[in-house]
């Protein structure tokens, strides 16, 4: 909580001094921005010619012809046909034009080019998975500048929306079918020093990295924010995550290699650990024992556990490994079957590794690999 | 006395002896709950929706002290977002259908449409009567379903979330089902009264406008409430059954649910503004001293506001992923709605153009809707153009923008009629100045809380969020005072009305000088409304009114209009229980 309250008194003034940001918008970062800030001024300037001088009139009467009680009024004038028209007529000019200039850019945004990059996304209760193929999941969107990036949408449970400020681009994810949306990027994200990043790391050690807080992925980039905008349960205000822009499609490759898989010199541990922060669990799953809503991961491995069915089950490799790609087959009692299944998205090797940080966490784990499990982590760091 | 200053035959009809005031004619709480005098049932609406109103008020303003700190400051624990969403629900749908939909029909229309008509009650009593417990059955088990059920879904039962969520659904969904009937029933009550009941000489053109209005709105509640309460029904029917109209696990499709809701619901929007409009249409006149303008215009844009609002529930829908096509017809037919909407308030301001202003408690409610409306409806124009929309929708763009048009404008509009209404009401005076302070103080608190919104919604603030990121914290801090603002003001006024009650002056006949036929019978009216069918004349003609000074009311000068033959039976309704 405090971190929170500390970074606002920190980033707050500089965000509203950010140059890049008028009064009403963030930042305009992709192609769409310029087109719908200008609809959106268009209806602006014509709301305050219709507004300004309506009001000035009102206030005008007011002073006017204010009168004593009593007092009769000078005209009963009831009507006056041409002027009712002309008032009526006038403004629906001004309406189609605003309809016809909202519905032009519309349709820009609704047609993706032909070779649009493809993101998958999966949205889930509560956050969000993209897909880079080849087995890539990450819950970042990283994209090109200037590339048309097309985002294949699904949900497996609820209805999310994914919504990018800085793109002025929305679109409802609904289950049950796929729901696309496109953006063309027109600014890259910028990457800090190795030195600060080294400096914000040893900052938030031992805690979840803060976004919000250090402006700034764990890898060093600049962000744009990412928001589910469709209400969507307890924790849908946390669902967000961010995008981060690269300049290069090479520099992009880059990146969806260095995440493609564990590096031969990652313990699995730790593999396990990243995973559990990057892929969603750390919303449901505590570590600290707090009850979310899934049972916490704490102590959790080689526990017995009763079953909403009415069996015990021993949570072992198997019951994970299933938990994992069939999560409504056993639900422990007290919970809801609300998990997402991650079939297809973690490879075998990913799964060990959760299950190697699960016992790392657990007293009731086997002891011998957990001291090993422990040292294995230290010199990974 | 002062009838010396006075022309010749200036009538005012007194006041009412006990035996004929409508609040002392019978006594005893039973003579209250078994009444079928629609002004009882008008006033006993009133007290029920300003109960709502109380509650959802308090909601609104956990929700602002809680949004105070990004990281949530009002509740804290680990069930904080869920406290928020339960709050926020319970918010909206109190306001929604405890409060919006019954507040001018049900409260005020009940105790002026028969009285605007200068007929005797409404057609049904027994339906009136009945319309009034269901909603008070309705409004118990809603909101004990709500509280005990903590339900979550926000007050659109959205699906699937309503499908799944573990919160009863059930309960909450029946709660509003029955609240529906109660609607049904004073929309039907008003459109038969309207039919059939207007006297002699008061043709569909010499109506008062607020009763155009509450024409046009029954339309709508007979018509649309239906669609909802087969909505819900089929909502319960999904989730006991899984028949798989809306959830996708059981081959349904969730956008079906959206259609289905908003088509009932964007016309909601229209139950709860146009008899706003009816108000607006009255007060500005009557306090104006003038003529309205453009009658027909009004009253006709009425109807069309009514009929038009059936075909843009689609709107709601536009990044829900429904074809270009369907989009953009939705887009184009919303953007008709805006017309006859903006007719009135060109000629409302035109009705203020040299009339005779007074600057009554009333009239400041009625100067406040047009600001604040006209804010509300240009607002829309964002959200109704396709391509600002998709950057705008479900941020706090949108909250604001329908703040403005359902605070804004319906309850803005509910005070002024309050005000303008309550003399004739109780049969007392309030405290101008203290009365003109409250409005004030309501105006200022209102736009501090929703001015900030609509910069927030353009930056990208999404609504429904427990937690914020810190850049938006200074915003949402206005808005959080402005909130605390608005509720003082409210307060104010409510104290204002209350004090009037034990401290206020006798209220004469006519203390406004307004036209309609309800200024005709004494303050507080007699239990049948009028001794004969009243004389009708224009609305709006304010030719033969003169104010008297020394009394502080208006009379009427011109006693020689053709009265309706004596001829006419005295017609003792069944309902009227012998009485007279």
């Amino acid at each position: 909580m405090f971190p929170a309250n500390e970074s606002l008194a920190m980033t707050f003034p500089t965000l509203l001094a950010d140059l890049n940001e008028s009064f009403w918008f963030p930042i305009q970062g992709s192609s769409f921005a310029e087109e719908v800030d200008w609809v959106y001024d268009l209806i602006l300037y014509i709301s305050l010619a219709f507004f300004i001088p309506m009001m000035a009139f009102m206030a005008w009467c007011l002073v006017k012809y204010i009168k004593a009680r009593g007092t009769k009024a000078e005209s009963q004038t009831s009507h006056n046909t041409p002027l009712e028209l002309t008032w009526s007529i006038g403004p629906s000019v001004l309406l189609v034009w605003m309809f016809v200039q909202g519905s032009i850019s519309f349709l820009d945004m609704r047609t993706p080019p032909e070779g649009s990059y493809d993101v998958g996304v999966q949205a889930f209760k509560w956050g969000w998975t993209m897909d880079y193929g080849n087995g890539v999941f990450h819950p970042e969107l990283h994209i090109v500048k200037d590339e048309p990036t097309k985002l294949s949408m699904r949900s497996t449970d609820v209805i999310h929306s994914l919504f990018i400020p800085a793109f002025r681009a929305k679109k409802d994810i609904v289950p049950g079918r796929y729901n696309y949306m496109w953006f063309k990027p027109t600014v890259a994200s910028e990457k800090i020093s190795d030195e600060e990043l080294a400096k914000l790391k040893k900052q938030s050690e031992g805690a979840t990295w803060d976004y919000d807080m250090h402006q700034v992925t764990p890898e060093g980039y600049t962000f744009f924010d990412l928001y589910c905008t469709e209400y969507c349960g307890k924790n849908h205000s946390e669902m967000q995550t961010v995008v981060v822009v690269h300049e290069t499609q090479a520099e992009l490759d880059a990146w969806i290699k260095a995440n493609s898989a564990r590096g031969s010199d990652v313990s699995q541990e730790a593999w396990g650990e990243l995973l559990y922060n990057r892929r969603g669990c750390a919303g449901c799953h505590s570590i600290d024992g707090t009850k979310l809503v899934g049972p916490s991961f704490k102590d959790l491995y080689g526990s017995e556990h009763p079953l909403a069915s009415g069996d015990n089950v021993l949570v072992d490799e198997n019951y994970v490994r299933e938990s994992i790609i069939a999560p409504k087959a056993k639900v422990v009692a007290g919970y809801q079957p609300v998990m997402p299944s991650y079939k297809g998205q973690l490879s075998d090797d990913d799964i060990d590794s959760i299950i190697a940080f699960l016992k790392s966490i657990s007293e009731n784990a086997p002891s011998e690999p957990a001291a090993e499990a422990e040292s294995e982590e230290e010199s990974a760091e | 006395m002062s009838n010396a200053t006075l022309p010749a035959g200036a009538r005012d009809p007194g006041y009412p002896t006990e035996r004929e005031n409508y609040l002392t004619n019978s006594s005893g709480i039973l003579s209250w709950l078994f009444t079928l005098d629609h002004k009882r049932i008008g006033l006993m609406y009133l007290v029920g929706v300003m109960s709502a109103f109380a509650i959802g008020g308090l909601l609104a303003l956990a929700i602002r002290l809680h949004l105070l700190d990004p990281e949530g400051w009002m509740f804290s624990g680990a069930e904080a977002n869920n406290i928020y969403n339960q709050v926020f629900t319970l918010h909206g749908a109190i306001m929604v259908f405890l409060f919006i939909i019954p507040s001018i029909p049900a409260a005020l229309g009940n105790f002026l449409v028969p009285v605007m008509l200068g007929a005797k009650d409404v057609g049904f009593p027994r339906l009136n009567l009945s319309s009034f417990y269901l909603w008070l059955f309705g409004a118990f088990f809603f909101v004990t379903a709500l509280f005990s059920s903590g339900l979550d879904t926000g007050w659109t039962f959205y699906t699937p979330y309503s499908t799944t969520t573990d919160t009863s659904v059930i309960l909450a969904t029946l709660g509003a089902f029955i609240l529906g009937f109660s609607s049904i029933f004073t929309g039907l009550n008003f459109i038969v009264t309207i039919n059939t009941m207007r006297p002699p000489g008061m043709t569909w053109f010499k109506m008062p406008l607020f009763l155009w209005a509450t024409y046009a709105t029954s339309i709508i509640q007979v018509l649309a409430t239906p669609v909802l309460g087969i909505t819900l029904l089929l909502l319960i029917a999904e989730r006991t059954m899984h028949i798989g109209i809306f959830d996708p696990e059981f081959n349904g499709d969730p956008v079906t649910y959206q259609h289905f809701f908003w088509f009932y619901s964007h016309p909601a929007v229209y139950i709860m503004i146009l008899p706003a409009f009816g108000i607006i249409s009255e007060l500005i006149s009557v306090h104006s001293h003038k003529h309205i303008f453009g009658y027909r215009f009004i009253a006709y844009s009425s109807i069309a506001i009514a009929l038009l609002g059936f075909l843009v529930w689609g709107h709601h829908m536009f990044t829900a992923g429904m074809s270009s096509l369907t989009t953009i017809v939705f887009s184009a037919l919303t953007f008709t709605v805006s017309v006859p909407s903006a007719i009135k308030v060109f000629n409302w301001l035109a009705t203020m153009y040299k009339g005779s202003i007074s600057l009554t408690t009333p009239m400041c409610y009625a100067i406040s809707f047009v600001f604040l409306f006209t804010i509300g409806g240009l607002t829309g124009l964002f959200l109704g153009t396709l391509a600002t929309d998709l950057h705008l929708h479900d941020t706090y763009f949108v909250v604001a923008h329908f703040h403005y048009v359902m605070v804004g404008g319906t309850l803005i509009a509910f005070l002024g009629g309050v005000f303008h209404w309550w003399p004739k009401m109780v049969g007392k005076l309030y405290n101008e100045t203290h009365g003109r302070i409250a409005a004030l103080l309501v105006f200022l608190g209102f736009n501090g809380t929703f001015l900030p919104q609509f910069v927030l919604g353009s930056r990208g603030m999404p609504r429904r969020y427990a937690t914020y990121d810190p850049e938006f914290a200074t915003l949402h801090q206005l808005s959080t005072f402005g909130a605390l603002l608005l509720g003082v003001g409210l307060l104010y006024a409510f104290i204002v009305l209350m004090v009037s009650l034990v401290k206020g002056r006798r209220a004469p006949a006519n203390p406004w000088g307004g036209v309609t036929l309800e200024w005709q019978c004494t303050s507080p009216p007699p239990y049948y409304n009028f001794e004969r069918p009243p004389v009708v004349g224009d609305p709006y003609d304010f030719h033969n009114l003169e104010w008297d000074a020394e009394n502080e009311r208006y009379v009427t000068t011109e006693p020689e209009r053709k009265l309706a033959p004596e001829s006419t039976p005295e017609e003792v309704p069944a309902h009227a229980g012998g009485q007279k």
